[in-house]
Formats: structure tokens, C-alpha cells, sequence
């Protein structure tokens, strides 16, 4: 697809839902009630189109992404997930009770649950995930908070533990609804050591369990018969489900049309009039997620210097990209928060649209002939240098990176380059871009999203992908998490989007719509519910869920 | 004998040239490790990437010297095994790849060979009977914008008006449907190559046939009385036939590359396609293996060519 | 791609030396593609990479009319003055390429035919090797290792075109090196570079030449190739590449066919005129005994 995610690249904290499907539109024939879609059917294989493929399925190690996310979530539980009224619920885990000051949380596991393998779920297979997860230097850097060096945790019993987060959060369950929350089997993580392939053959206790998998080409699960959730939740319905990474945009979308796919996920607002214009179809689009950006690497030269950033800001076309390329679907980004978010801060909005600005800001840069450390000249004819990266292939990002050499090309040498979205986000990581495109954001609890903004998470392995670092920032970041006064909290994440701003380290496009489409033939997306009864969302940011989906 | 076994050798030492050819450019030209590992293969400040990079190295025989490399892919190359992808898995094996996608391959260019022969026959008799005629001359002209139109682009104007306008053909290749179904889908890409193709045979045919039809025997026939079809398709078309197999023979070579791009264009997943994606995707193991296999077959096909030729005319035999 | 086979048919049955009206419009059309292609810049063109966004039309793609001759692709960029763009890169690179190839396997063609010997099976077995790719798969490697610029997607082109264009030169020369007149001068002590250069050369070129027509339609078509899977020249606007564009997505080919069409159009045009004319040429100078 068009931009990397990195919602996925390491402590996935961004349970980000909202309430039901949002401005979403959905075509006729998509409603969620079992009863107006008739009794469901159990049997058959579901056809998923991602868009892309993941280098493997280890929540300790892997870098996921949205695709990673959704196959992910059907071999592995969270420990908890968000409920449609955006509570946190408890789903593997049966409760998670805090001290009064916020400093211990006591979680209480589910009983009778068994890994796909076999071994039984306790404590020992979470303290066991944690410790490995810790050390991996991209996840752990998101674990960390949660699980420091010394004094991580303590055990009461065989489903009982204490964990002691590093800084006292008022909101630690919702870190453990994504990837820091999949627990998976013990026995697989230990055979993992000896040989990492293995990864590609994850055991957790989800409602379905691996199969087969050729890279590139197709991942095959199966139903587990053995699942927890079927009397809890609901029974499992589909034989088994095959995940194939589609990753340009039209592809996708013509593969779904023709029958090819049963179900997609899509971020290109381009397609979603052929979606409402076929009635076979059923389209749910959320749009209160992540945003997509262009984000820079502020420790690399030349966009060290604010002024730099601050020239390809003003130089990117924001209208023009919104005209071209979301045909009116979605709306254009000022901030990581939506205009209806209690949390906007309306004082706050995105530079562009300013060529002489931009040209101004130029000029005085390279007036200085600033050069790089090995020596090379970090601006030529008056332009400045610079390497712009996206993830393919796709057709629509290639189109898109032609209109930023437009935007920019009086103003900027661009060299241009297309990776596949995992190399992508390892060079993110490690460092080595200057300008890339990019989604993220939007975790349910906004807190949450502190793991892409602290200064600690910068390091060779960086989930602070910019590599910016504020102490203002940090300290409004630990107050948020721990406000000592629940109503200037809204004040506080108003304060954190403004010191966001002002470190030009994004230049803000706009909110993702992520539209999940579906034909006439899958039933069933919205019938979630956890054990203790609350719905939950049909979909979140592009991330599909499956247990409670059957065929006609 | 000797002619043939001389012949033999040297498909062999060809094709011992071409692998070394395509396996130093790959190597030379390319960074395997960097293909396998992605950006894992610069970071070399980290010890868990170096971990990696000295696997993907004793994996893939990296650190032995370009011969020896060579020397260990060729023998398991003649043994069939080719290898593995250029994944950090080593998934899924190329044998596999290949022999999943070949069979749609070698049925795409059966197809269109088929179709060119069918097409081609037919109209270099009507027109060769016809040689001089208004309808020749059209012929002729048609032929000539046959073979002036890219495969790619007639690719795609059929598949604007058969696909989308009207219809009549289906959009895409779906593996999993049965034999006829998938055969049907692969008429309008063998059309795509086989089509110029005819145009080609068309016109040796009949420069061919007309030759022939101006041999006395061909009078002779006709004062026997014997009727024009009878002339036409019995005695106007034997001896064309042997040179005109030799052109069908040596055309398959292009066939093969028209069908990389006829599998692009209508999404067939065959070598064909399989060999740009990899190639994209610098895979160079599954690269390398699709390269082998059809220079393989170009050059036995063109041997058998010449084999056929020397059986039926040893005066070629030098 | 076996453009070049045997002559041309029953209408040369009374040989005519006229080059004919079709020939000459060809030359017409060619001469204009060579124009634009050198001119292009210069031409009152719209920019072919500038986003005409014009929201009284609603979303691009928006089809012919005044203001884009050609209509426009779907990020609002004007087709016309990218089809002429185009032309640019395809005739530049199949120019060039079957220069090189003409320079360096004519060369090398006639030194074989002439002095034969080890140079001769050298480059023969040269030639057979590179004979054993179809071409497009051997233009497909090569092009997929290098960094494709003008230049070296022109010389990877005219790499393939050393070997056809030297096994004829070298069948050229061998049928004139047999002639009594070359015989005779080596007789006298002639020596070879004077033979080659003042007997053998101007008889092989001129055939030779007429089949440098016919040689750049099998490039260009080559180069389209190339660019429409993504394999020429880096960031460039090329045929093949337009194509690609106007035709990946099924629906764009069917809402917006433009798009394709008029760089099929050009290709095709332009295709035919070398074919046509190359044709001509060759018939004219009554080459059939040279092909193989």
C-alpha cells in the first residue's frame, strides 16, 4: 500500500476505535444483526487481501504492521480489547486491577486455556513473553515502560501476577490490546531460539491456528477446535482462512471484485466510489485512526535543521494532494486528532501550500553551504539534497511520490526509492531516511501513542522515528499518562499536539480512512462480543477480525 | 552419428555458457545479501544483524569465491534442485515455484502457437491463390500492422475491447478454476502473441506457395482436371511445409518473450511473469532458474530444428 | 521479434526501383517524430509532470477536449504533451542502440567474414550464445542489474543487436570476399585494411543500411517493451511506460482509455513507418540474397 504503518512496529498500543464505524457509509445489505442475515454457517475458506506480507508472526520480535495485526489477531488473544464504547475489556485475561497510586497492576489470567500446542496458559508463558519481548531492541523499546529491567514482576500463583511499570500509569491496560498483549505459546517461543525460522509458524491461543505459509504468495490458518472462546464468545465458524499480500491498492481491488478475494482492507479513497456503486458489496470505512504524514528523520542531515523541514512543509501541495488523491472522501490532517476529538486542538494547524515561503527558507539554508559529515555538499544549484522513500509496490504510490517531485523539485534534488513495506519500516528503525511516507497515531487512548514521541525510544534501533527529542515533550507525555487531575488531561494532549507541531518533524496529510470491504458472501464482521458481554468493533484501522465470521 | 553428437556438445557447451553468463551478472552485478536480508545487511553495528548476516551467508554459500559458488549452484542445478528464494526463510523452494508455474507457461505458448498455425495456413492459401489481388493487397497491408503493433500494446487493446467493452472474455486467471475454465481465460493471451506471430508465417507461406504454384507440376495437375482445393492443400502446400516447421520451430523463441509479457498483462502467474516479479524483486535464485529453462528450451528446440532438417535434407550436414 | 525474414512477395515480381508514395510518408511521419523528439522542450507544450487540477471538472482523469488535446491521466497530467515527451526516450534509445549495435556487430561481423579463423569461431560462438536468450529475457536481466539511464539502457539494447546484425555483416563478407575482384586484389598484395575498406565495406553497407530501419523498429519496440514492465529508463516518460500506466488498473483502461491509447497510437505509427519503410529499402536494393 501507499505509506508504512508503523502502527505495528513495536508496542502496539493503538487500539484505535471508536465507537462503531464512525462516518463510515455502509451499501446496502450490510447490516451486523445475526437475525436479518440469517442463522450462520459453519464450513469454508475466507480470502483475505492484505496489503503486504510480513517477514513473521512473533508479537516479541516482528515488526507488525496492519496486515501482521490482522493475521496476528487470529492466531493469538489480547490480553484485553477496546469494547465499542471505548472501554477497555478484559477477553484473554479474566482482570486487571490497579494499586491506588497506580504503581502495581494485578492481573488475573483466564482458566483452562491451552496454546495451540498444547501447553497450558499461566503466568509463567506471560513473564516468559515479557522478558523475551524486553530484549528484542526494536519491540522491547515499547515493553520497557511496562516491563523494566529489575522488579518487572511478581508472581501470586499460576494466574496470578503483579507488574510494576516503571512510572505509574492510570492506563496500562490498553497497552496490552495489540501486539504486547498477544500472548503466545511458551514452548514455540523457546524452540524460536534455536531456530528463528520458526517464526513463521506462530502458536498462540487463538480461534484459529497455522497451517501453511509461502512468503510472498499465501498464509493458510485453520479453525482451532480447541478454543477457549467458544463457549465464551461464540463458536468459530470458518474451516480456515488464506491471507494473501496484495500490495498494490488496484490489484486489491480488482482481485475483490472479480471474486478472487472474499474480504480487503484498503486506504486508498480512490476505490470507494466503485465500492458504493457495487451493491454486492459492503463497505465499512473508519476514519478516527491513524493520519498519514509525511515524516523526517530529524538526526540526518539536512533536515537536522528546522528550517529545512520547515521548507518542505510549506513547500508540499496538501490541497492538491487531497484533491488528487482522496477525491473527497476523508478530510486533510492538522493534527494527530480529528476536529470532533475532544482532544483538537483547534490553535494547531499543518503548514503547505507556500512555495515563496519555502523558496525563502532555502535560499537562506544553503546560503550557508551547509555540508554533511563525510563532506558531501548538503545542497546543489541552490537545491537541497534529499531521499525520499515509500513502501510498494503500488502503482498509487508511485503516483503520488511523481507529485511530491512536482511539489518539490524547484526546490529539492529528490532521489526517490521503493521498498517493500518490512524493509521499509527496518530502515525506519534503523535510521536511514531522510523523508518517508507514513501512518501512525491514533491509538484509542492517545497515551498511548507516548512510544513514538519519548526520547528514551531513540536509539540504533529507534521507534521514535523521527528522532526527536524534547524534555517538555517527555514531561507532558508522563503527566498524561498519570494526571493527577483526570479533567487537565484534555489540556495536557492539547499542549502535547502544539510541542508536535512546533518540531516540524511531520508534515501532517491527512486522517486515514481505512475502508474494510467485504462481498455478499461474508457474514458476521460485527458480531464480536467479550466474554463479559460488550460488543466490540468490527474493525479497527484496517485490522479484520475473524472469529466471529461465516460464509453463505 | 558424428554430426549429431557435435551437435549435442555444443547445445551443452552453450548452455554451459549461458548459466555462467547469467550466474557472474547476477553476482557481480548484484548484492545477494543485501537481496536476501534487506537493510539488515548494512547494519553491521548490531549484533543480532550480524547474527543474521552470517546465516544468510553459510546459507546461501556466500563467503566462497564466485567459482566455487558457481561450481556448487551447477551441480545442484542438474541434480533439479534449484534452490531456495532469496527470503530470509529460504521459502518456498524455486523447484517449487517453477514447477507450480511452468505448466501455464508451456500452455500459453502451445496455445498461441496453435492459434498462429491454425490462422496462418488458411490465409496464405487464399491470399497465395489470390497473389496480386485487391484482397491480397489488404491482406498484406493487415499483415504488416499486425506485426508493426508491440505485444504489449495489442495486449492491451484486446483486452480494452474482448474484457471490458464487450465482455466476451474474462479479466483475469483464477489458479484455482477447473482446466476448461482456465484454458478459456488464456485465449485471449495466446491470441495476443500467436496473432503477430501468424502474420509472420502468413507471409513466408505464401511467398512460399506461390512460388510453388508456379512449378510445372502444378499446371500439370491442373490439366489433370484435379480441383483447386485439392491442388491448393495437397500439392501447392507439401513443400512449403518443411521449411515453414523449421520457421514455427525457430519462432518459439519469440513466443517465450511475448509470453512474459502476455502473462503481465492478463495476470497469468507462469514463468513468464514470474521472471519480472523476481527479477524486480532481485531474487536472483528464481531468476537465474527461469533464465536456465528457457535458454534450455530454445536451444534444444532450435537442435531439434536442425535435426529435423538434416533428416529430411542431408545436403545440410556441413 | 523476427521482423527481418525473407523478401517481400509477389509485388516485386516485376522488380520495381521506385521507392513508392508510402515510403515517402513514412519518411514524413519519422521526420516529425525526430522533430519532436529533439524539440520537444521547446515546443509550446504544457509541462508533462504538472498536476492540471481543475475543480469545475470534478477528478481527474478528464477526457480530450481543447485544453488537453489528449485528455489527461489520473493525477490531472496532460497526455498529449507526455505522449510527445515520450517520444524522446523511445527514439533516442532505439537510435542508439542500433547504432552501437550496427558499429560494433558490423564490425566485429565483417572482421569474421573476412579473415576468419579464430576470430571468426570466436565471435561466432559469441553470437550463438547471445542467439540463445530470446531476446526480451536477456534485455530483462541485464536491464534489472544496472542503473538505467539513457545510456546504458541504450547500450544493453545495442548489445542485442550485435549478434543479428553480425551474423549477417559476417554472411555479407563472406559472399563478397569470394568475389573475383577481392581474390584478385589479394593476388596483387593488396592489403587487407585497403580490401576491406575500399571493396568489401561499401558493398556490405549498403545493404546493410537498409536494414538499419528495420533494425530501430525491433529496438524501440524492444525499448517499449522494457519500459512497459517497468525495466528502462529510471523517471522516465517513455511509451511503454505511459502505457503501462493507462492500462494496469482495469478500470482505468475502461473509464479513461486515452490514456493508452494515444501512446499506443505513436508507438504504433512510428513502428510502422520503420517497418514500412525499412521494407521498402530492403526491396529496393534487392536484398534478398543477404538473408539467412
Amino acid at each position: 500500500m501507499v505509506f508504512t504503518v508503523a502502527c505495528g512496529g513495536g508496542g502496539d498500543d493503538d487500539g484505535s476505535t471508536e465507537p462503531a464505524t464512525s462516518d463510515g457509509t455502509d451499501t446496502t445489505g450490510g447490516s451486523a444483526a445475526p437475525s436479518e442475515e440469517g442463522e450462520p454457517v459453519v464450513g469454508g475458506t475466507l480470502r483475505v487481501g492484505l496489503e503486504a506480507d510480513v517477514d513473521g508472526l512473533n508479537p516479541t520480535a516482528s515488526a507488525l504492521a496492519v496486515s501482521g495485526l490482522t493475521m496476528a489477531q487470529a492466531v493469538f488473544d489480547p490480553l484485553f480489547t477496546f469494547a465499542t464504547d471505548g472501554t477497555v475489556v478484559p477477553y484473554l485475561a479474566e482482570s486487571m486491577t490497579p494499586s491506588t497510586d497506580f504503581t502495581e497492576w494485578t492481573l488475573k489470567l483466564r482458566a483452562g486455556v491451552a496454546f495451540h500446542d498444547g501447553t497450558p496458559f499461566t503466568v509463567d508463558a506471560v513473564i516468559k513473553q515479557f522478558e523475551i519481548t524486553r530484549n528484542d531492541p526494536l519491540v522491547g523499546l515499547a515493553v520497557r515502560p511496562y516491563y523494566p529491567e529489575t522488579d518487572a514482576v511478581a508472581k501470586i500463583d499460576d494466574l496470578t501476577m503483579v507488574f510494576k511499570p516503571l512510572e505509574p500509569s492510570q492506563y496500562f491496560p490498553s497497552a496490552l490490546t495489540a501486539q504486547l498483549g498477544y500472548i503466545a505459546s511458551p514452548t514455540w517461543l523457546d524452540a524460536l531460539a534455536a531456530d528463528p525460522t520458526l517464526e513463521q509458524q506462530p502458536v498462540g491461543t487463538g480461534p484459529f491456528q497455522f497451517d501453511s505459509r509461502t512468503e510472498d504468495s499465501v498464509t493458510k490458518f485453520v479453525r482451532n477446535e480447541a478454543w477457549w472462546g467458544t463457549d465464551l464468545v461464540g463458536p468459530v465458524y470458518l474451516d480456515a482462512i488464506e491471507f494473501y499480500p496484495v500490495p498494490d491498492a488496484d490489484t486489491r481491488t480488482e482481485l475483490l471484485l472479480n471474486g478472487d478475494l472474499d474480504i480487503i482492507h484498503t486506504t486508498d479513497t480512490n476505490q470507494f466510489e466503485t465500492y458504493r456503486e457495487d451493491t454486492s458489496l459492503t463497505l465499512d470505512i473508519s476514519e478516527d485512526g491513524e493520519e498519514y504524514f509525511l515524516m523526517i528523520n530529524t538526526a540526518k542531515a539536512p533536515f537536522d535543521d528546522v528550517r529545512v523541514r520547515q521548507a518542505l512543509a510549506l513547500a508540499t501541495d496538501r490541497q492538491g494532494y487531497y484533491d488528487l488523491f482522496n477525491g473527497g472522501e476523508g478530510q486533510l490532517a492538522n493534527q494527530m486528532f480529528t476536529p470532533d476529538s475532544p482532544y483538537y486542538n483547534p490553535d494547531v494547524t499543518q503548514e503547505g501550500n507556500d512555495p515563496e515561503g519555502a523558496a525563502a527558507l532555502v535560499a537562506e539554508y544553503c546560503g550557508e553551504n551547509p555540508v554533511a559529515e563525510d563532506g558531501s555538499a548538503l545542497c546543489t544549484d541552490g537545491k537541497v539534497n534529499m531521499e525520499y522513500q515509500w513502501s510498494g509496490p503500488s502503482v498509487l504510490a508511485t503516483r503520488i511520490a511523481d507529485f511530491y517531485n512536482e511539489n518539490w523539485s524547484s526546490l529539492f534534488n529528490v532521489t526517490f526509492d521503493e521498498k517493500s513495506q518490512a524493509d521499509h519500516i527496518q530502515e525506519a528503525a534503523l535510521g536511514l531516511y531522510n523523508v518517508v511516507g507514513w501512518r501512525q497515531f491514533g491509538a484509542e487512548n492517545p497515551g498511548d501513542d507516548r512510544v513514538w514521541l519519548e526520547c528514551r525510544n531513540i536509539g540504533g534501533i529507534s521507534l521514535n522515528w523521527p528522532r526527536y527529542c524534547s524534555e517538555e515533550r517527555d514531561a507532558l507525555i508522563k503527566e498524561i499518562a498519570n494526571p493527577a487531575n483526570p479533567d487537565e488531561r484534555t489540556g495536557l494532549l492539547q499542549q502535547l499536539v502544539q510541542n508536535i507541531h512546533d518540531s516540524y518533524a511531520y508534515i501532517f496529510m491527512t486522517h486515514s480512512s481505512w475502508a474494510v470491504v467485504h462481498t455478499d458472501k461474508v457474514h458476521g464482521q460485527c458480531d464480536r462480543i467479550a466474554p463479559e458481554g460488550s460488543p466490540l468493533v468490527c474493525s479497527t484501522n484496517g485490522r479484520m477480525y475473524f472469529h466471529s465470521t461465516w460464509l453463505s | 552419428m558424428r554430426y549429431y553428437v557435435q551437435r549435442v556438445a555444443l547445445a551443452i557447451l552453450l548452455l554451459l555458457a549461458v548459466s555462467m553468463l547469467t550466474f557472474g551478472a547476477l553476482n557481480v552485478l548484484g548484492d545477494p545479501l543485501f537481496n536476501i536480508l534487506g537493510p539488515v545487511a548494512g547494519d553491521v553495528n548490531n549484533p543480532d544483524s550480524i547474527k543474521m548476516i552470517e546465516l544468510a551467508k553459510s546459507e546461501f554459500s556466500l563467503d566462497r569465491p564466485l567459482p566455487v559458488r558457481y561450481a556448487i549452484w551447477l551441480s545442484d542445478f542438474v541434480r533439479g534442485d534449484f534452490g531456495v528464494t532469496f527470503s530470509s526463510t529460504g521459502q518456498p523452494p524455486v523447484s517449487g515455484v517453477i514447477s507450480e508455474r511452468l505448466p501455464r507457461t508451456v500452455t500459453l505458448v502451445a496455445m498461441a502457437q496453435l492459434f498462429a498455425i491454425l490462422v496462418s495456413i488458411p490465409w496464405a492459401l487464399i491470399t497465395a491463390s489470390r497473389a496480386g489481388k485487391i484482397s491480397d493487397r489488404i491482406s498484406t497491408l493487415n499483415a504488416f500492422f499486425l506485426v508493426a503493433m508491440p505485444n504489449f500494446a495489442l495486449a492491451v487493446i484486446l483486452k480494452f475491447f474482448f474484457s471490458i467493452k464487450l465482455g466476451w472474455m474474462p479479466l483475469t486467471f483464477v489458479a484455482d478454476d477447473p482446466l476448461s475454465s482456465r484454458l478459456f481465460q488464456m485465449i485471449l493471451p495466446a491470441l495476443t502473441i500467436g496473432l503477430p506471430v501468424a502474420a509472420v508465417y502468413q507471409r513466408l507461406l505464401r511467398t512460399d506457395i506461390i512460388t510453388t504454384l508456379q512449378q510445372d507440376f502444378i499446371l500439370l495437375a491442373r490439366t489433370k482436371g484435379l480441383s483447386r482445393t485439392r491442388i491448393l492443400l495437397v500439392h501447392a502446400l507439401r513443400p512449403s511445409l518443411f521449411s515453414f516447421i523449421t520457421v514455427v520451430g525457430l519462432n518459439t523463441g519469440a513466443l517465450i518473450g511475448g509470453s512474459i509479457v502476455s502473462e503481465t498483462v492478463f495476470r497469468i502467474p507462469g514463468i513468464g511473469s514470474t521472471l519480472v516479479e523476481s527479477v524486480l524483486r532481485n531474487d536472483f535464485p528464481v531468476v537465474l532458474a527461469i533464465v536456465m529453462i528457457v535458454a534450455s528450451s530454445f536451444v534444444i528446440i532450435n537442435l531439434l530444428v536442425d535435426f529435423a532438417y538434416t533428416l529430411i535434407d542431408p545436403r545440410v550436414r556441413r | 521479434m523476427s521482423a527481418v525474414n525473407s523478401s517481400a512477395g509477389a509485388e516485386t515480381a516485376v522488380a520495381r526501383k521506385k521507392l513508392g508514395f508510402g515510403f515517402w510518408l513514412c519518411i514524413g511521419w519519422l521526420a516529425a517524430m525526430v522533430f519532436i523528439a529533439l524539440f520537444t522542450p521547446l515546443l509550446p507544450l504544457k509541462s508533462p509532470t504538472a498536476n492540471f487540477l481543475d475543480s469545475s471538472q470534478g477528478r481527474p482523469p478528464y477526457s480530450p477536449s481543447w485544453k488537453h488535446w489528449f485528455g489527461t491521466d489520473k493525477d490531472a497530467r496532460d497526455v498529449f504533451a507526455r505522449t510527445l515527451y515520450g517520444a524522446r526516450i523511445s527514439l533516442t534509445v532505439g537510435f542508439s542502440a542500433i547504432t552501437a549495435g550496427f558499429l560494433v556487430g558490423g564490425t566485429i561481423g565483417v572482421m569474421s567474414g573476412y579473415f576468419r579463423g579464430w576470430i571468426d569461431r570466436v565471435s561466432s560462438f559469441v553470437f550463438v550464445v547471445l542467439l540463445s536468450f530470446p531476446s526480451l529475457v536477456l534485455a530483462i536481466l541485464l536491464t534489472s542489474l544496472i542503473e538505467r539511464s539513457l545510456l546504458t539502457v541504450s547500450l544493453v539494447l545495442g548489445l542485442l543487436s550485435i549478434a543479428p546484425v553480425g551474423r549477417l555483416a559476417r554472411a555479407a563478407t563472406l559472399q563478397y570476399s569470394e568475389r573475383e575482384f577481392v581474390l584478385a586484389a589479394r593476388q596483387i598484395g593488396a592489403k587487407d585494411r585497403h580490401i576491406i575498406v575500399k571493396e568489401i565495406l561499401p558493398n556490405v553497407a549498403i545493404p546493410m543500411s537498409s536494414l538499419a530501419l528495420l533494425g530501430m523498429a525491433v529496438a524501440v519496440v524492444a525499448e517499449g517493451g522494457l519500459a512497459f514492465l517497468g525495466l528502462s529508463v529510471e523517471k522516465g516518460i517513455t511509451w511503454g511506460g505511459l502505457i503501462q500506466l493507462g492500462s494496469d488498473a482495469s478500470k482505468t483502461l475502461e473509464k479513461a482509455p486515452w490514456i493508452s491509447f494515444f501512446p499506443i497510437l505513436m508507438l504504433f505509427l512510428t513502428v510502422l513507418s520503420l517497418n514500412f519503410a525499412g521494407d521498402r529499402l530492403r526491396t529496393f536494393f534487392d536484398v534478398k540474397e543477404m538473408t539467412l
